[in-house]
């Protein structure tokens, strides 16, 4: 089986690792739990929110961010539709489930993914350390740490999240990088010989610079984030990837591409409005 | 109770198969399917073994998915699957009443599908806790975080046959207000919630079944449910049925799966498969220990003919037994 490799030089840490991962449920198991549930109770009551308010006024908030962002009264008008004909085929509720995880996943990567570029710009020796295990977030094949998340936190909504949160957050790390990094040099050294403070010429002048940039890259993130949601659904995450996965299951083609078109649906009108965003910004 | 395969699973099959089906001497191997489940695995092994050594015929395995082993099997491209859970799919009942494949033997008395908790809960936590008629009182027990005042059932993934009675039997035993019918995604999903909440010591209603790793390595208790009838299983298995009743699941019936050329051309394997009966404990624990210690099927089988020679020696005649028991 091992083909022309020496026997003796084989090595495998599986058994290690199995102990580790053993270990930590039987140690943490508990307190991460309760972690994970803190983390369930913003989510469940996102989703009730979302639920609570009545369809066509979240399809008039749509529109009128569409507008907003792009003031294009047809666009606002054409992307507001596909939201409603998500809900024609019966697919509201799990629509408003899928949308409340994309959404704390995105808020989450913001969160986590814009200071952590800031932090690979001005330090070169995070620069070296961070990029590697970037590689390893975006190529690990997911189910790889998705187990082990559910053995910690729990079947559910809160695994989906660190899974999506993992493979989503490395492409807004690297455009905030890239952004902060291509700003032309002298800008920041003008505003610090006028007097701005650190902080001062971080808000004022490199962010805002560099905002198209984190624009694209939060828009690559809540991409993958919605492409995570079928994964999402392979550990008991409530949505549209269930659909998905029962339709590709049952063979009911039919099923899974009503729930597939859906996502398109969903990831087109977010796309959109945080693509106009990132272009006003821009202007 | 397997998923149900994807057409790229067959296709992959049917190119794996092309070089096996022009070849019909007597050298030619028997093959196996290649099960990927546990206890299909195991008793896969056993066979080999017992094939090879007693008999002396060489033997081979094919990769495939469930429905892609029937059809392959059906068509002679593979001639044994090990573990067949006969008469649960369409590809299956086709190609028995074709004549093409034929199942033989009862493998594993007492195969046994049902809602289970750790003996553990019904010890600290429910001590009334006997019949699915019990849960009404105990869904604090089982709190689904998601739903704090409901609790939570884990079903299998949907997409599996016995997602749909689950859903049913949730409603038949009037718990589908009180529980959450959760549904677990995957069946690895399923496995790792499982297996840390009773490493955890918490509390865990679930769907599963045997034989399994898992019911040999933990202490399960099934819940009772009504005796078995026929015709309230039809309402269960009937997903859009509105007043479904309840009932303990069809007694599953494992047997070997062979092909009709098989049947012809190897008499006393036949013999030899009719009379193979596993004792449903004695596979439990095997299989707890393989999964636990990481074996491979292979010397899991070893080490199971080593512990167990009366199991299987009842099955042979003396004279193969030798050699087998020689063999080990």
């Amino acid at each position: 089986m091992s083909g022309g490799f020496p026997e003796a030089l084989h090595f495998s840490f599986a058994d290690a690792v199995n102990r580790f991962v053993d270990w930590l449920v039987l140690a943490y198991g508990d307190q991460l739990r309760n972690v994970s549930d803190g983390l369930l109770q913003v989510l469940v009551g996102l989703e009730n929110l979302l639920r609570l308010t009545p369809w066509w006024l979240l399809l008039v908030i749509v529109a009128l961010m569409t507008w907003h962002a792009s003031r294009s009264i047809t666009r606002a008008l054409v992307l507001s539709g596909l939201l409603f004909l998500i809900g024609v085929v019966g697919l509201w509720d799990k629509l408003l489930q899928t949308c409340a995880l994309v959404l704390v996943s995105t808020g989450l990567c913001v969160l986590i993914g814009i200071p952590v570029g800031i932090l690979l710009t001005s330090r070169p020796l995070a620069r070296k350390l961070l990029m590697p295990v970037l590689d390893v977030m975006q190529t690990l094949p997911s189910f790889v740490y998705l187990i082990p998340v559910l053995m910690l936190f729990g079947l559910g909504k809160v695994p989906a999240i660190f899974a999506t949160l993992i493979y989503a957050l490395p492409p807004l790390i690297r455009l905030t990088e890239l952004g902060l990094s291509q700003i032309d040099p002298s800008l920041t050294q003008a505003a610090h010989g006028l007097g701005a403070s650190r902080w001062q010429r971080l808000r004022r002048v490199q962010l805002p610079l560099a905002m198209p940039s984190i624009m694209a890259g939060l828009n690559q993130s809540v991409m993958m984030a919605l492409s995570m949601v079928v994964v999402a659904s392979m550990i008991g995450a409530r949505g549209l990837g269930e659909d998905v996965l029962a339709g590709i299951q049952t063979l009911n083609v039919g099923k899974g591409v009503e729930a597939g078109l859906a996502i398109v649906a969903l990831a087109m009108v977010i796309d959109r409005i945080s693509q106009a965003y990132g272009q006003v910004r821009r202007g | 109770m397997k998923p149900i395969t994807t057409l790229l699973a067959s296709a992959l099959l049917a190119l794996a198969l092309i070089p096996s089906s022009h070849a019909a001497d007597n050298s030619t191997p028997i093959h196996f399917g290649d099960i990927t489940w546990e206890s299909g695995s195991l008793t896969t092994e056993i066979l080999r073994l017992i094939v090879e050594k007693g008999y002396g015929y060489p033997t081979d395995t094919l990769p495939g998915s469930t429905v892609s082993m029937e059809v392959a099997l059906a068509r002679n491209d593979i001639q044994v699957i090990g573990e067949e859970w006969a008469g649960r799919s369409p590809a299956w009942i086709k190609a028995e009443q074709a004549g093409q494949v034929f199942s033989i033997g009862d493998t594993v008395k007492n195969a046994d599908e049902g809602w289970y908790v750790p003996a553990y809960v019904i010890k600290d936590l429910a001590p009334n806790l006997r019949s699915v008629a019990d849960l009404k009182q105990y869904k604090a027990v089982f709190k689904d975080p998601e739903s704090p005042d409901k609790g939570r059932f884990l079903n299998s993934p949907s997409g599996w046959t016995s997602e749909t009675v689950n859903s049913q039997k949730l409603k038949a035993y009037g718990l589908h207000n009180d529980y959450v019918n959760f549904r677990s995604g995957s069946g690895a999903a399923l496995d790792a919630e499982i297996t840390s909440a009773i490493r955890r010591g918490k509390p865990v209603l679930f769907y599963y079944w045997s034989p399994t790793p898992l019911m040999g390595r933990f202490d399960l208790v099934r819940l009772e449910e009504p005796p078995f009838n026929a015709e309230a299983w039809q309402t269960l298995t009937d997903a859009s049925h509105p007043h479904p009743q309840g009932t303990r699941s069809l007694p599953a019936k494992l047997s070997i799966g062979v092909s009709a050329p098989f049947k012809k051309d190897y008499p006393e394997l036949v013999e030899f498969f009719t009379k193979v009966d596993l004792p449903i404990d004695t596979l439990n624990k095997t299989l707890a220990q393989m999964s636990e210690k990481r074996e491979a099927p292979k010397e899991a089988a070893l080490r199971f003919m080593r512990d167990n020679p009366n199991i299987w020696k009842a099955w042979l005649p003396a004279e193969i037994a030798g050699k087998v028991e020689a063999s080990l």
